[in-house]
Formats: C-alpha cells, sequence, structure tokens
C-alpha cells in the first residue's frame, strides 16, 4: 500500500537545512535599521484642530455604551450636522485595546479612528506616552459649559487637557438577593459558603483596590506592598477553588443564569442583568469611582467633527439618551431634570445621580503607586493570578 | 442480526450527529425567542417571527458579517489560486525541493493558530505596519493557502491523465487542453478547496484578534459584545449562514457526483467508487 | 516547449503561493524567535536584541503547570474525539447507503457556523442550573452539588466537540477509499467480523486516524478560547498565559519565548507519536496517498 522512497530521510534533511537557510536570508535582507520595538511617541505637544464641521469620522467605544437601534445618537448627529459618522464597538478591554493600536500609534497613526474611549488611568498612559492631543477648551464650550463640577480636574488629569468623560460609573458588588442575601462587604466575597460562586473582574484597578478597601487600607496612600498584598489574598482564594473566574462584562451572563451568586461589578450592569434577583450593593466599606473618556489620539483625521461630537453629547437632551440607555452615571449636568420628565423612577436612581451621602466612603480609582517597572511588576503579579500561573 | 448490528451503528451515527448539531439547533430555536433586549440566559420567553423579520437592523452586527463576507471571499479567491497553483506544480512534476515546498505547506497546518497570530504581530510590530483589513487579508490567505493545496492535491492525484493525453495527440496546445479538460474536471476539487478555505476564513477568531487593528469581523464582534449580551440578530444571521452553507455543500457535493458520474462512464480499471471526493477528504489527503 | 521552459514551469506555478508563505508564515516565526532573544520594556525605550536567553527561563517558570495541563487537556480531547469520530466515520463510510450525503453535510455544516457561537451557546446549555445539567446530575454524571462550567471537564468537551470534524473527514476519507471487498474475502478466509475489523480494517484506517488526531491535538494544545470561556482561573491553559503575555502585559519577547517553548514540545510529543504509529503520514508524499 505504501512504501517508502529509502532517500525520502536525508532529502528531507537537506530540504529543512535549504529552507532554514532562506528563512534566514529572507529575514535578514528584510531586516531594516530600525531595529527597536517600542518607546513612545516623542514629537512634540499637539492640539486638536477645529475648523468646519463635515466629512467623516471613526469612534471606538465599548460594547453596548450607546444604543446602536434605529433613532439613535448618532443617526441624530448625523442628521443635524453634515458628518458621517463610523461608530466602531472595538474597545473591549483597555490594555488588550491599548496593545493591538499601539503600532500604530508609535508611528502617529490613529488606525483612522477620530476619538476613542478609554478608562482615566490608560488616558493618562496614553498621554505621558505622547499618543494623545491636547484639547482647546475654546472649541469645546457645550463641553465644560455642562461638565459636572466634581470632574472638572480629576488627578489624573487636573486641567482636562486631554479627556472628555464619557460615562462615569462605580465599582461594588453585583449581589443575588436571593441566593446571597448577606453578602454586604467585600470581605463577604471571601466566604467559604459562597465557594466557586463568585467572580471577580479582571480590570486590575477595580479588583484589587477593593480588595485592599475591605482591609482598610487607604488606597490613595496604598504602597505596592499593598497592592502586592491584596494580590496574594485574590491568589489564595484562586487556589482555593473561592473564586470562580476573573472576568470581563462576561459575569453578565453568569449573574443572569445564577452560576454566580455574588461578583465584583459595576453600576450600569443591572440594566443588562436578566435577572430580577441581582442587585447591585454598594460595598460597607464603600466603592471605586471611575470614568470612561473621550479621548483624540495623534494623526486622528477630521478632529474639528471630533471636537462637535463631544459638544453634541454633552446636550443634556442628547445625553439624557444615553443615559437612560447605558445606566451609568452621568458626566453631564441637568440630565436629570430632563429624565425626570420621562421617566421620574430614573431622575431617582441612586446609581444613575448619586449623591454626596450615598458615595462617600468611595475612592477614585487608583494608579498602582511608583515607577512604570514598578507598575509593571503589580500588572504581572496580578495577571499570574488571573491566568493561573503560579 | 446483522441487520439489527448495522442498525445499531446507523442508530449511534444519528445520535453523535445530533449531539453535532445541538449547538446549531439552539442557536436557531433562540433566534425565535421573544427577548427584551440582548440575550444571556437559556430560559425561553415566547415565540416570535421580529427578529428575522428585522434581521439587519442592527448596523453593527451587518457591518461585522459584511466584513467577514469581504474578507472571506477576497483571501479565498487569492488562496484557491495560488494554492491550486501550487498543488498542480507538485503533482505534475517533478523537481528539485519538492521536499522544501511539502515541508513549507504542512508546517503552517501544523502550528497553534495563537503561534501564527502571535508572530505576525511580532512581524507587524517590527515593521510598524498599521494593523486592519490588509493585515487580516494577508493572515486568512496564510493559513488558507495548505488546505487549498491538500484538497486539490488530492484530487489532482485521483486524475485520469488520458484525456488531456487524447487531448494532446490531436493537436490541442498545452494551455488549451489545460483550459477545455483539465480545469473542468478539476473543478470540484478546486471548488470544494475554495468552499473550505472561506469557512476557514469566516470562522477564524484567534489569528485575527492578534491582527485585526480597528476593523472588526463577525467573530471578534460576537467576542466583544457577547460579554455583555448577545442581539438576537445575530442568532438570525448565524442561522442564516449554515443555511447558506448547507445550500453550499449541496451544491458541490451533488456537482461532484455529476462529475464522477460523467467520468465513469469511460472504461476504467477502476470505476469511480469514491463519492463525494475533494471537501470531505480534505484534510485526510495531505497524508 | 523547450526543455529549459518546460523545466521552469514547476518554479513558477510554485512561486507566488510559496513567497505567500515564506513572507507570512517563515519570517513571522523567524521574527518571533528573534523577539524571543530581545530584552526590555515597551514604556522605557523599548525592546532590543540582545540574546537574551533569560526569557525562556522566564517564560516556563510558573507556566509549566499550564503547559502539562495544556497537553493533557488536548491528549484526552483528541482521545475522545477518536471515540466519537471512529464508529461515526465508519458507519457513513460503509453503512449508510443513501443517508451517506444527508450525514456528510451534519458533519460539515458546524464548520461554517463561527465556533465561538458554538462554544457561547454551549455555555448556555451547560450553565450551572439549567436543565441540561439537572439531567446530568440526575444521571449521576455530575455529583449532586457540582457544576459542569468552570472544570476542566467543560473545557475537554468543549475542545473535543470544536475540533471533531477535524477527527471525523480524515477517517471518513480513509475508509471511504477502502474496497470493500477485502473485508469479504476476509471472511470468506473464516476470520470473525471482530478479527477482519482488527486485521484489515483498522490498519487500512490507520492513515486518517494518525491524521486526525494531530489535526485535533495541534491546535487544542494551543486553543485558548475554550479555557476561557468554558473554564476558570483553574483551567487555564498555556494559550491563555500567551494571550495575556501578548496583550495584556505586553511583554512580547516573554510571550514569544513562551510560543517557542509549546512549539517545541508539540513538535517533541508529535515525533514521538508519528515514531509510535510508524508512519511518516503527516508529511504528505503523493506516493503515499495512493
Amino acid at each position: 500500500m505504501r512504501h517508502r522512497n529509502p532517500s525520502t530521510h536525508s532529502r528531507g534533511r537537506a530540504a529543512l537545512m535549504a529552507l532554514l537557510v532562506l528563512i534566514f536570508a529572507v529575514a535578514l535582507a528584510a531586516c531594516g535599521d530600525d531595529d527597536n520595538v517600542g518607546g513612545g511617541n516623542e514629537s512634540a505637544t499637539q492640539v486638536a484642530e477645529s475648523g468646519p464641521v463635515r466629512g467623516e469620522i471613526t469612534i471606538s467605544n465599548w460594547p453596548a455604551y450607546m444604543d446602536t437601534g434605529k433613532d439613535n445618537t448618532v443617526n441624530e448627529f448625523q442628521n443635524e450636522k453634515d458628518v458621517k459618522v463610523d461608530y466602531v464597538e472595538d474597545v473591549n478591554d483597555n490594555a488588550e485595546f491599548f496593545g493591538k493600536l499601539r503600532p500604530q500609534l508609535e508611528q502617529g497613526e490613529s488606525g483612522g479612528r477620530s476619538i476613542f474611549v478609554v478608562t482615566d488611568w490608560m488616558a493618562k498612559q496614553m498621554y505621558d506616552l505622547g499618543f494623545l492631543q491636547e484639547l482647546d477648551h475654546a472649541d469645546l464650550p457645550t463641553v465644560f459649559e455642562n461638565l459636572r463640577p466634581d470632574l472638572q480636574s480629576p488627578s489624573f488629569d487636573p486641567e482636562r487637557k486631554f479627556s472628555v468623560p464619557w460615562q462615569t460609573g462605580l465599582t461594588g458588588m453585583m449581589v443575588n438577593e436571593q441566593l446571597a442575601p448577606d453578602v454586604r462587604s467585600v470581605n463577604d466575597l471571601f466566604d467559604p459558603k459562597y465557594k466557586g460562586k463568585v467572580t471577580m473582574l479582571s480590570e486590575m484597578r477595580d479588583t484589587v483596590p477593593l480588595v485592599m478597601k475591605a482591609d482598610g487600607v487607604d488606597v490613595d496612600e496604598a504602597t505596592k506592598q499593598d497592592w502586592l498584598d491584596a494580590i496574594d489574598k485574590l491568589r489564595e482564594a484562586t487556589e482555593s477553588g473561592q473564586i470562580r473566574r476573573f472576568t470581563g462584562n462576561d459575569y453578565n451572563q453568569d449573574m443572569t443564569n445564577e452560576n454566580v451568586v455574588a461578583a465584583i461589578g459595576w453600576s450600569g450592569d443591572t440594566s443588562i442583568i436578566e435577572n430580577e434577583d441581582v442587585r447591585w450593593r454598594m460595598p460597607t466599606e464603600g466603592c471605586i469611582i471611575w470614568s470612561d473618556n473621550m479621548v483624540i489620539p495623534k494623526g486622528a483625521p477630521n478632529t474639528a467633527a471630533a471636537l462637535e461630537w463631544m459638544n453634541f453629547v454633552y446636550e443634556p437632551e442628547v445625553q439624557a439618551d444615553i443615559a437612560e440607555y447605558v445606566q451609568y452615571v452621568t458626566p453631564v449636568a441637568g440630565v436629570d431634570e430632563v429624565l425626570r420628565e420621562r421617566d421620574p423612577a430614573l431622575a431617582d436612581n441612586q446609581l444613575i445621580f448619586p449623591d454626596e451621602e450615598f458615595t462617600k466612603d468611595c475612592s477614585t480609582q487608583p494608579d498602582p503607586p511608583g515607577s512604570a517597572e514598578d507598575r509593571q511588576e503589580v500588572t504581572e503579579a496580578f495577571q499570574d493570578v488571573v491566568t493561573g500561573r503560579s | 442480526m446483522r441487520w439489527l448490528r448495522r442498525n445499531a451503528l446507523l442508530l449511534y451515527a444519528a445520535v453523535a450527529v445530533a449531539y453535532m448539531l445541538v449547538p446549531i439547533f439552539v442557536i436557531a430555536l433562540f433566534s425565535f425567542d421573544q427577548t427584551s433586549s440582548n440575550k444571556l440566559d437559556y430560559r425561553w420567553s415566547g415565540f416570535t417571527l421580529d427578529f428575522w423579520k428585522d434581521a439587519f437592523a442592527d448596523e453593527a452586527v451587518n457591518e461585522a458579517m459584511i466584513t467577514s463576507i469581504q474578507l472571506a471571499a477576497l483571501s479565498t479567491i487569492v488562496a484557491t489560486v495560488l494554492g491550486t497553483l501550487m498543488a498542480l506544480a507538485l503533482v505534475r512534476h517533478k523537481f528539485r525541493g519538492r521536499g522544501v515546498s511539502n515541508l513549507l505547506i504542512v508546517l503552517p497546518m501544523a502550528t497553534p493558530e495563537i503561534v501564527i497570530g502571535a508572530a505576525l504581530l511580532s512581524m507587524f510590530l517590527i515593521y510598524g505596519i498599521g494593523l486592519g483589513f490588509t493585515t487580516l487579508f494577508i493572515a486568512h490567505v496564510m493559513f488558507s493557502i495548505s488546505f487549498v493545496v491538500v484538497v486539490v492535491r488530492s484530487r489532482l492525484i485521483g486524475f485520469d491523465r488520458s484525456l488531456e493525453e487524447a487531448a494532446a495527440d490531436l493537436g490541442a496546445r498545452p494551455l488549451t487542453t489545460f483550459r477545455t479538460i483539465t480545469l473542468p474536471l478539476l473543478a470540484p476539487g478546486i471548488l470544494a478547496a475554495a468552499l473550505l478555505a472561506f469557512a476557514l476564513s469566516i470562522d477564524d477568531f484567534v489569528i485575527s484578534n492578534f491582527n485585526s487593528g480597528t476593523t472588526e469581523t463577525f467573530p471578534l464582534y460576537i467576542f466583544g459584545v457577547s460579554l455583555r449580551g448577545i442581539p438576537v440578530q445575530v442568532n438570525v444571521l448565524a442561522t442564516m449562514l449554515f443555511l447558506v452553507a448547507v445550500v453550499c455543500i449541496a451544491l458541490v457535493l451533488w456537482q461532484q457526483r455529476q462529475a464522477e458520474r460523467m467520468a465513469a462512464v469511460r472504461p476504467d480499471p477502476e470505476p469511480a467508487t469514491t463519492a463525494p471526493g475533494g471537501l470531505v477528504r480534505a484534510p485526510a489527503a495531505t497524508r | 516547449m523547450s526543455a529549459l521552459r518546460r523545466r521552469l514551469v514547476p518554479y513558477g506555478l510554485l512561486l507566488p503561493g510559496t513567497v505567500w508563505l515564506l513572507l507570512f508564515f517563515a519570517v513571522p516565526m523567524y521574527f518571533m524567535g528573534e523577539m524571543a532573544l530581545r530584552s526590555g520594556s515597551l514604556d522605557t525605550g523599548g525592546f532590543t536584541f540582545s540574546w537574551e536567553w533569560g526569557n525562556f527561563d522566564e517564560a516556563l517558570s510558573g507556566s509549566e503547570e499550564q503547559l502539562l495541563r495544556s497537553f493533557v487537556y488536548a491528549g484526552l480531547a483528541s482521545l475522545f474525539a477518536l471515540l466519537i469520530a471512529y464508529p461515526l466515520a465508519y458507519a457513513i463510510a460503509l453503512r449508510a447507503g443513501r443517508w451517506k450525503l444527508l450525514l456528510l453535510f451534519a458533519v460539515v455544516a458546524p464548520f461554517f457556523t463561527t465556533y465561538l457561537i458554538r462554544t457561547i451557546a454551549w455555555k448556555t446549555i451547560l450553565a450551572d442550573a439549567s436543565p441540561a445539567v439537572d439531567v446530568l446530575k440526575f444521571l449521576q454524571i455530575v455529583p449532586e452539588d457540582g457544576r459542569v462550567l468552570a472544570t476542566g471537564g467543560a473545557v475537554v468537551a468543549g475542545l473535543t466537540y470544536n475540533f471533531l470534524p477535524f477527527m471525523i473527514l480524515p477517517i471518513y476519507a480513509s475508509l471511504e477509499r477502502m474496497d470493500v471487498r477485502l473485508i469479504e474475502s476476509a471472511k470468506d478466509l473464516y476470520a470473525s467480523s471482530a478479527q477482519a475489523f482488527w486485521r484489515v480494517t483498522l490498519p487500512i484506517s490507520a492513515p486518517g486516524i494518525v491524521a486526525g488526531v494531530l489535526l485535533t491535538f495541534i491546535p487544542a494544545v494551543g486553543d485558548y478560547v475554550n479555557a476561557l470561556l468554558l473554564g476558570g482561573t483553574g483551567q487555564t491553559m498555556v494559550g491563555n498565559v500567551i494571550q495575556s503575555l501578548y496583550l495584556q502585559q505586553r511583554d512580547y519577547p516573554e510571550a514569544a519565548a513562551l510560543s517557542f517553548v509549546m512549539m517545541l514540545a508539540i513538535l517533541a510529543v508529535v515525533l514521538v507519536y508519528l515514531r509510535l504509529a510508524g508512519t511518516g503520514a503527516f508529511m504528505g508524499d503523493e506516493e503515499e496517498s495512493r
């Protein structure tokens, strides 16, 4: 049936050698002078240019961060202005998004995007590496007229030089009130009663600070060791099987199907989870407050239209549509009045319009302290826990 | 007794096939589910045709689907042409360097997707090539070529050359022979190869995830929205895709049967016992 | 046609495809090797080439568990896929009669619906409180207080399911080409059905089995989607670690090093396997295929 050519073996080996030589030759020939991978973008500061509003823009955002149905905000914008919008939902995770985009940013390109939406720390990192354009407040009259006062000067961008909040939100606990009625503190998530029925977020800056808070650490003053200690606690809980998985938004599915009874979760997600027993709970020790920001990368085409988009979504009427859909904490003042007329229950919802009393123990989302190397060390330790490495 | 045993085996086959189709059945079923918004759970809330009527209502879904179809079509065409040429060279000609060529064709199939995806990313990073549709296209052609070669080659090996020789004897020029004899006889194999390439491309997630940049293919889109609840339209489109695939496969198999019936007309010491050829024989024939 | 031209024809035919594979497969693999020997960090000046063999140590330390698990899961998945696929392929090839086309449809069709959607569908079907899991509990396949998702079983089941077509098709093809008269003559020579199967059918289908196992095993080792969707933190595979190193930590050198280690390990296992299976089937020589 089959016969082997006696010379096949040596022929194969010679062929392999030839192939290797060929690859090497091609690679050497192809190897340019650019011997370095990475680094930032050294070019000078750049301010987003304003001008006549027309043409096309591409906006990258997280999935389900705006209604993309028929009469959505994008269409409204297109009808009102002479701009065609390509709205892409391709941000699933800050680090991953940045990882995939970085090579382009390093060349001063944005992959065709005029705006994308990333969380505070990511925006700061991008700015520090020289990947973002600065914003002239004169071009953003509606934004700065309506931006909530408490968001005007966050620590990561005190003058709002490069970021405009898209939505803000609270990280706390998502709890199934029937199956885990007594989970009130983050420490209760470590209760063996709920072994294998608990998930936490793979977004390090949400999970680790909450765990530190539960242990009484002041997250604004936390040292690298505090971060590493909290990560160790997570490691133990992971190895014992207490924590089922680390998730992104996919804990919504686990909560809906009752695979998980309590989780670290984001405030807006109660609107997504199709399970009446699931509620977002403020942990007894407080929550983490973050915002996702619109930024304009260097190399962004049509910045004029991008600035106009920022102004547009800061009109309270427009923002009310977005708030109604995503149910996060809106960064725009005056939306509560618009919503009160449409749906009073929403206007009174503490998760969309939290008052100071409600968030008194909450902290702004912190970054691990220290140098880039220190941050890398903490990130690595956390990722090792997420991927189950020892 | 023997009759019973035969049926036992067939019964098993039916169960196994049913098992393979379970998720597709669930996907199709839930495309008729009357859910309020996006689908996260396994509960049935009532029958509706709304989502089929509004199959193309969700623009994001459509866009991803269109990107995927464009990408799959383009990469299928290129990969099929390149792969067919390679298969012709490998089966029809003896030449130095066949071993290397074989190796180069087999290796991509023997490399895990994550390694291919990461390696391509490394190269694009080093050259500073912006990620997007082009890089996806490059990657998809690359991983499809090997499978095309394998499928077309299996068709070529079982190929009766007497017709070509007859044509040549009658004075046909080589190109004419190729166009009028070889290509038509080879068509089912090429079609099957193209179908496989299309399926591989439209199904790919891992390699695309590394090299997509801003371009969103259907699987990438699915991955993104699955985290927050899948629009029911996704189920509708997936079911449509499945139905289209069934029709395509049916056509290919039918055409192969026709071709083989044609071939069976001429006297042949080994008659066309082989039923549906190319496609189903695909990965096997490598070996 | 001149002799020279005739001799150049195969190279002309090969050229475009070969160039594509060299540029976009061989060269990237070379660059990955080179990347595995770079040092530095992205945020402080980038990665520079420096023969940094330490990346391999670092990549390996801590990932042994994931590597081992990947091979165990992939091995189990290949085994289960073989056990499911062989009788099915046999039935389709030799017993199905007029149902043959229909069954083939059913086997090939899942190829065309995104495997991600199918895996997510499984996740819905196997949710902790779902009817399907209740049935499994009733049948004592799953313990009363147990679950299916976020266990090793779920990941292996997912791998088995997703790569099943790659196992069925080669085996089907090898059986389908078989001359049924061989079995009949064996029986004429007073072989029992079992003997006929072991002595005749199985050896003939061996190349199909070898090919199927390789086509299942190799992609399964590197897979990370099944572990991500169906597994938990205790079920991560080496693919998950590579993915995290590349896209989360952006430590490209370590990621490249780990990819290489995985490839080498796969290569070693495959070579041992091929030697045991006693065939050069994976190299695709024409003489052997016919």
